[in-house]
């Protein structure tokens, strides 16, 4: 068989042959990644999106990150201290910090982030409502002033999904939250290289040689980031069989998202692993709109509980194998410190149709169209909305489930109209689990109306809870409260848990020590 | 002739103003949120309300696109709602790309579908005429995509000649630039080397029968000299024209093939663009699609005169 090498010696290609050899060097300390989507906004305030975060793991640093066991430990913070009267946090900043144009982390850059963050970010608003004052001490010691203590601030601090509180020099910092920064300058392992930059098709960085990482262990977002590449580079390629040809080709080393369907040809290859990197993975949720009939009556949204079959929701989405979802899943994402049992039965007991219709038939449902929001262009989410209409209409739902690309569904579930006027009653996503791991940033979990999230869910009790778990001294506190909130869902049903879902990552055997946990993560990961 | 060449180059002005109106007003009345998508799943619908209204979006229609012409008669296209990038750097990143792919394409289909259609036409009724038809048909059938797949199933996969995906600039090398073009370019080909040889082929038999056809053959001119320098020259200006319309064919099938090979190319800046509603981008490849086709046009009304020296402006 004629090899690559042998066509381009054939075709006279021989003078680009140095060249090649010099390229296939920088190869080897080049880490070719396909990410799930194309990054096309870069800043991690502006966007709550996951590839945005992503990308903010790399170039920017925070103050504090998660460890394995999801517990906040110091990044750039040398050390903080709380007050006698959890009041006051004084931070202490590591002093070999600089950000990737030279200029020192100062405490006025990190005072100008975290108020940055604080407008957007759903932790941030807490502090911002708690915050007294926040004041530079020292160019690397500051200190925040709360008007009542928050034993989750550090937490708050270090919160590993979006909106990561990112540390930018202050000159950036005090961009308007809601218009995007025009520079990504941050003080993380990598630099992003802007002038590389092509949307849809490449995003490159480039090893910090500035960085001095903490003298530890790595530790899924904590601890010591050591980085052993000099260039990482996201290559965006849309089409899933093309993304499993390159990495079968040896054209990429590292794939994110591979679809379902694609994973028993990866699986076949010898020089490729499939498993599971996003441990604490994806929640699946089906969201309600409460301002319309029928589901503004909990007795309808109830009704649907007994027909749920969690794992037929998973298989359609990522297929037979068990390893790639986890069910039964309450409201707080299994596996993390809140995930616990309380009412759980109401999905993990026998599945019982017939319970489902007699329900709904008392809950004097009167047979109006319900429209099911799917989108087309998100193989996962689709598969979703697919089994969430079926199981709708075997309960005795009359359903219109209605295609449409992402695109046109962010706009559709933000309308408040009636179903008949544009609106919608249903539709199914998919919550990061860091993101619903705890309730402050548990927006299905919420219940604040029209300050809410889509679906617009009303209850003060949840609202009580929520704020309680913020006030929690300790752990079994938190605990006790994330299943008193836990039993509410049972009970109100915001929402409904659809599983967890723990997508696989597919990537060259050449690579080892991949970080497990969460997103994927460039730091400790080397090549052989 | 001069002249003529003005006159349509002024007719591009208000051509491409109708263009400009219907795209504006397409995208204004098309359902999808830029900010719902840029605030992602997390945001609330207050968040939302704050994004759109920090982009400008919820001004009225007439004063957005007043704005937008404003600019647009600048020279300025705006910038991505998304990428804060400039769209003309966007574009400037991305049509080298899609002109090579098109270059690469148009230069395969004519150089391999104008011989075939000749040979089949030369050939009626023969073996030959039918395998070549029977390809053009199979050319037409089969998409884009599937072929696609399959050039990278055999030739990347399984045989290692060439790459699954990707591009490189010229200016890295001739080499590397074709390697990865080579692919796409048979890929996207195929409906129009299918196109072009039906034509060609078409035409030949009209011309090939017509009285001076005979007369050279009286005269005793070579078989190759009746069939390319009689005949083919009279026969060019249809296959000119469906050359010309084919571009439109072309920039179809470059949005399927740059998805395919992962090309960094302006069919799938459009597409990204379309699916996030990214406007200023939308406007701004629409109207570079539109006035590429106006000057394609343009370049085939003018090539007529060179074929039929009849054919004045």
């Amino acid at each position: 068989m004629i090899q690559r090498r042998a066509l381009m010696l054939g075709t006279g290609a021989t003078l680009a042959m140095p060249r090649v050899v010099g390229a296939q060097g920088s190869a080897a300390r080049t880490l070719r990644f396909i990410p799930q989507g194309n990054l096309a906004n870069i800043d991690p305030i502006w966007t709550t999106t996951t590839l945005a975060r992503n990308h903010a793991l790399m170039v920017f640093d925070t103050l504090f990150g998660l460890g394995r066991d999801f517990k906040p430990k110091p990044q750039m913070a040398e050390g903080a201290e709380t007050s006698a009267d959890g009041l006051t946090l004084t931070i202490k900043l590591r002093p070999e910090l600089r950000f990737h144009d030279a200029t020192p982390v100062r405490a006025q850059d990190c005072i100008a982030s975290i108020t940055r963050w604080s407008k957007r970010d759903v932790l941030g608003q807490r502090l911002g409502q708690l915050l007294e004052e926040m004041k530079p001490l020292e160019d690397d010691r500051f200190e925040i002033r709360l008007k009542r203590p928050w034993p989750g601030l550090i937490g708050a601090l270090g919160k590993a999904s979006a909106n990561l509180c990112a540390i930018m020099p202050e000159r950036l910092a005090r961009t308007d939250p809601f218009t995007q920064v025009t520079e990504v300058v941050g003080s993380g392992p990598y630099r992003f290289r802007a002038d590389q930059w092509v949307p849809g098709s490449l995003a490159a960085y480039e090893r910090n040689a500035d960085y001095v990482a903490r003298d530890e262990p790595r530790d899924f977002l904590a601890g010591g980031k050591r980085v052993y590449f000099d260039r990482v580079e996201w290559r965006v390629m849309p089409d899933p069989a093309t993304a499993a040809a390159a990495l079968q080709a040896g054209e990429a080393d590292w794939w994110e998202t591979p679809l379902a369907d694609l994973l028993p040809v990866l699986r076949r290859n010898r020089d490729i692993a499939v498993e599971v990197v996003n441990t604490a993975g994806a929640l699946g949720v089906l969201r309600f709109n409460h301002l319309h009939p029928p589901f503004d009556r909990v007795e309808v949204r109830r009704a649907l509980f007994p027909a749920i079959d969690q794992k037929s929701f998973m298989q359609a989405a990522l297929g037979e194998d068990p390893a790639l979802w986890q069910v039964p899943a309450g409201a707080f994402t299994p596996g993390t410190p809140l995930a616990n049992d309380t009412g759980l039965e109401i999905l993990s007991g026998p599945r019982d149709l017939a319970k489902a219709q007699a329900a709904l038939k008392a809950s004097g449902y009167d047979g109006r169209k319900v429209v099911v929001l799917q989108p087309s262009d998100f193989p996962t989410l689709a598969a979703l909305a697919e089994v969430a209409a079926d199981t709708m209409r075997k309960v005795g739902f009359t359903v219109d489930l209605q295609s449409m690309d992402w695109g046109t569904l962010v706009q559709r579930r933000a309308s408040r109209e009636p179903p008949e006027k544009g609106g919608w009653n249903v539709f199914c996503t998919t919550w990061e689990g860091l993101d619903v791991s705890v309730p402050g940033s548990h927006q299905p979990l919420r219940g604040n109306g029209a300050q809410g999230w889509f679906g617009w869910a009303t209850s003060d009790p949840r609202e009580k809870l929520r704020e309680a778990w913020f006030d929690a001294p300790d752990a079994a506190a938190e605990k006790r409260i994330a299943e008193a909130l836990q039993a509410l869902v049972w009970e109100e049903a915001p929402f409904i848990p659809l599983g967890l879902l723990r997508p696989p990552q597919a990537y060259r055997r050449s690579l080892t020590n991949m970080v497990t946990g969460g997103p994927p993560i460039f730091w400790g990961v080397r090549r052989g | 002739m001069f002249n003529y060449i003005v006159r349509r180059v002024l007719a591009t002005i208000p051509v491409m103003a109708i263009v400009a109106l219907f795209v504006f007003s397409l995208l204004y009345i098309a359902p999808g949120d830029p900010a719902a998508v840029i605030a992602g799943d997390q945001a609330t619908p207050d968040d939302v309300e704050r994004i759109r209204a920090s982009l400008g979006l919820d001004r009225p229609f007439l004063v957005r696109f007043g704005e937008w012409v404003f600019r647009i008669l600048q020279g300025d296209m705006g910038v991505s709602i998304f990428t804060n990038l400039p769209v003309t750097t966007m574009i400037q990143q991305r049509i080298e790309p899609t002109l090579s792919l098109m270059v690469l394409t148009v230069i395969l289909a004519v150089s391999v579908a104008i011989p075939l259609g000749v040979i089949a036409a030369w050939k009626q009724g023969t073996l030959i005429d039918r395998a070549v038809m029977g390809m053009a048909v199979l050319g037409f059938s089969v998409p884009v995509f599937v072929v696609g797949y399959l050039l990278a199933y055999i030739f990347a996969l399984e045989l290692d000649w060439l790459p699954v995906q990707g591009y490189t600039a010229l200016s890295e090398g001739l080499w590397p630039w074709l390697e990865n073009l080579i692919l796409p370019a048979v890929a996207l080909g195929g409906v129009y080397i299918a196109l072009i040889a039906r034509i060609t082929r078409a035409t030949m038999l009209e011309v090939l029968s017509q009285d001076y056809i005979r007369t050279a053959r009286a005269k005793g001119a070579g078989q190759g000299s009746i069939l390319f320098l009689h005949a083919l020259k009279n026969a060019a200006v249809p296959i000119v024209t469906v050359i010309g319309i084919g571009i439109a064919l072309l920039i179809g099938g470059a949005v399927v093939t740059e998805s395919v090979f992962a090309i960094p190319g302006l069919g799938r800046l459009t597409v990204d663009a379309i699916l996030r509603r990214d406007y200023p981008v939308i406007q701004g490849v629409v109207l570079l699609f539109s006035f590429v086709y106006v000057l394609v046009n343009l370049g085939i009304d003018l090539v007529y005169t060179l074929f039929d020296p009849r054919i004045r402006y």
